[in-house]
């Protein structure tokens, strides 16, 4: 089977972190794009179509919450992946209340990052899925009352 | 009325006898000697309250005594008594540390009396010792909780920054290990050593991971979800958890419980993240061959859970230190020494208290104590002396004590 690639934007400030995370990913047939802050990763989204954004909880300027709050505003079908730094579940409780897919200790491992992010995929795909059934529901009784 | 130990010291045999049967007439027991040297041997064998002292006396003089008391029992005070010719002697009694004095003859009624008032002021400076070494007590365990405090924000803020250079760590050995994999780079020499390294740098960073991971757990979680608990069974799945190793290893497992316990209001996962952590150091204090003991019972408005086990102890001078982060006495890589600092914030925010005992070669005995409801519990409350889970403690507390 042909492994239709992720379209996955990461987000971190530590662009070391990012790099290697997405070689690693880009390795296993992602298709990734970086950002380093928050505004970044908005300027993206505008301008690129993605699947699941893999977001770093703590950054300077616009933080992590923030940020998601925003991409799920403005971008409401992409899925976000949290990572966090703090042994602290409360930024990843709040951060799952406002729409977030999953969340991820720092340093996360490898294995189970892959996993969410199928996971992350499969839900925005199948919701995708549902919108274009209803879609063309819509159409068809549109086109029946004519 | 308490006792007073009272000395009647006078060379006149009738005076001295007449005083003792009136006072004792009044509730008022009394030793009796006929000079300084009788006095001053009967305080070497039986401390005193109050001396009432003749200063004039053959041999050795009342004030000679009077020193001799101030220096050697600061705590007895003496009411002296003088001739009307020499009243002066009184004044200088009192600058030699006498607590009053009484011109001869006197009355009994003030005597009486003055004893009493003596016995008040060392009564009083008793209490106010005891207030002072209360109040020691309490700035002491403030400074220990202030920098534990600290310690702990210290630490968190450390394994904070940490992670993220272990998270770079990580993906970078990741990405070689993927890369070695790769058809084009299969055949590259020593992919074996390679391979070893690669897995040396995963390892230690996991490692690195589970201290830091702790330390923020400890620090971070302020919520937590409180929900019905029923301590039996929670106890229960900590014990299954680490039975298999137990088993492995020789180690009996006891348990102590009352079948009607209830079920208290508390987090269930800190809970038995607290038990597994007291369990798991019993399994590694004991080693192999021995007995771990979990004792559950209830104390009023809380539930008491001890562990002890028949492993090597904790010695005395760790005794303060094992709650302290970082602090362990297995061999590096063993412990996190994170462990026991973890469990006491977890129980310090469920309003809980872990206390430990030990002694040497004989093993050691955590007990917890848990309030059944998470809000409006008092540690002041606490109540002492209950049942067999005190008494266990105090079976390793007597003889730490004695050597104190």
């Amino acid at each position: 089977m042909i492994k239709i690639p992720t379209r996955v934007l990461l987000v971190d400030d530590e662009k070391d972190f990012v790099e290697m995370l997405g070689l690693r990913l880009a390795e296993g047939g992602e298709n990734v794009t970086a950002a380093h802050s928050g505004r970044e990763c908005l300027q993206v989204l505008e301008k690129k179509e993605i699947d699941v954004v893999i977001l770093d909880i703590l950054m300077p300027g616009m933080d992590g919450i923030a940020t998601l709050k925003e991409i799920k505003r403005r971008f409401p079908l992409v899925e976000v992946i949290m990572l966090t730094g703090h042994g602290t579940t409360e930024s990843a409780v709040k951060g799952l209340k406002l729409g977030a897919f999953d969340y991820l200790l720092k340093p996360a491992h490898f294995g189970e990052l892959t996993a969410k992010l199928e996971s992350a995929r499969k839900r925005k795909d199948e919701q995708a899925e549902r919108i274009r059934k209803a879609e063309v529901k819509l159409l068809l009784r549109k086109s029946g009352d004519i | 009325m308490e006792t007073i130990r009272l000395l009647l010291v006078d060379d006149e045999d009738h005076f001295r006898q007449t005083i003792a049967k009136r006072l004792a007439k009044r509730g008022l027991a009394s030793d009796q000697a006929a000079d300084g040297n009788e006095c001053l041997s009967i305080l070497e064998k039986k401390a005193m309250d109050v001396v009432v002292l003749d200063v004039k006396m053959p041999g050795m003089s009342g004030i000679d005594v009077l020193r001799h008391i101030t220096d050697k029992y600061p705590k007895t005070e003496v009411i002296l008594l003088t001739g009307q010719a020499t009243a002066s002697d009184g004044v200088e009694g009192i600058k030699a540390g006498a607590f009053d004095y009484l011109t001869k003859p006197i009355e009994l009624e003030h005597l009486f009396n003055k004893i009493f008032q003596a016995f008040e002021k060392i009564r009083r400076l008793d209490a106010e010792q005891k207030e002072v070494q209360y109040r020691k007590q309490m700035e002491q365990q403030m400074i220990v909780t202030e920098r534990l405090a600290s310690l702990g924000t210290l630490a968190a803020g450390v394994a904070h920054e940490i992670n993220n250079p272990l998270a770079i760590i990580r993906e970078s050995a990741g990405w070689m290990r993927q890369l070695f994999a790769k058809d084009e780079l299969k055949d590259i020499p020593r992919q074996k050593d390679i391979a070893k390294a690669l897995d040396k740098v995963e390892k230690s960073v996991e490692r690195a991971c589970r201290i830091t991971h702790q330390l923020l757990g400890f620090v971070g979680k302020s919520e937590s979800t409180i929900s019905e608990v029923n301590l039996m069974e929670l106890t229960e799945e900590a014990i299954q958890l680490i039975t298999h190793e137990a088993q492995k290893r020789d180690i009996k497992i006891l348990r102590q419980m009352e079948p009607s316990m209830d079920t208290i209001w508390s987090d269930a996962y800190q809970i038995r993240q607290v038990l597994l952590n007291l369990l798991t150091n019993a399994v590694h204090a004991v080693n192999s061959k021995g007995t771990i003991t979990i004792a559950m019972e209830d104390v009023g408005d809380r539930q008491a859970i001890t562990v002890s086990d028949t492993g090597q102890g904790i010695a005395r001078e760790n005794l303060d230190k094992i709650f302290e982060p970082f602090f362990s006495t297995k061999s590096p890589g063993q412990g996190t020494g994170l462990g026991l600092f973890v469990s006491r914030g977890i129980l310090e925010k469920l309003g809980g208290t872990v206390e430990v005992a030990s002694k040497i070669g004989k093993g050691a005995c955590f007990s917890i104590r848990l309030p059944k409801h998470p809000k409006g519990t008092d540690e002041f409350n606490e109540r002492r002396g209950e049942g067999w889970v005190e008494k266990i403690k105090s079976r390793f507390s007597e003889q730490n004590g004695e050597k104190s």
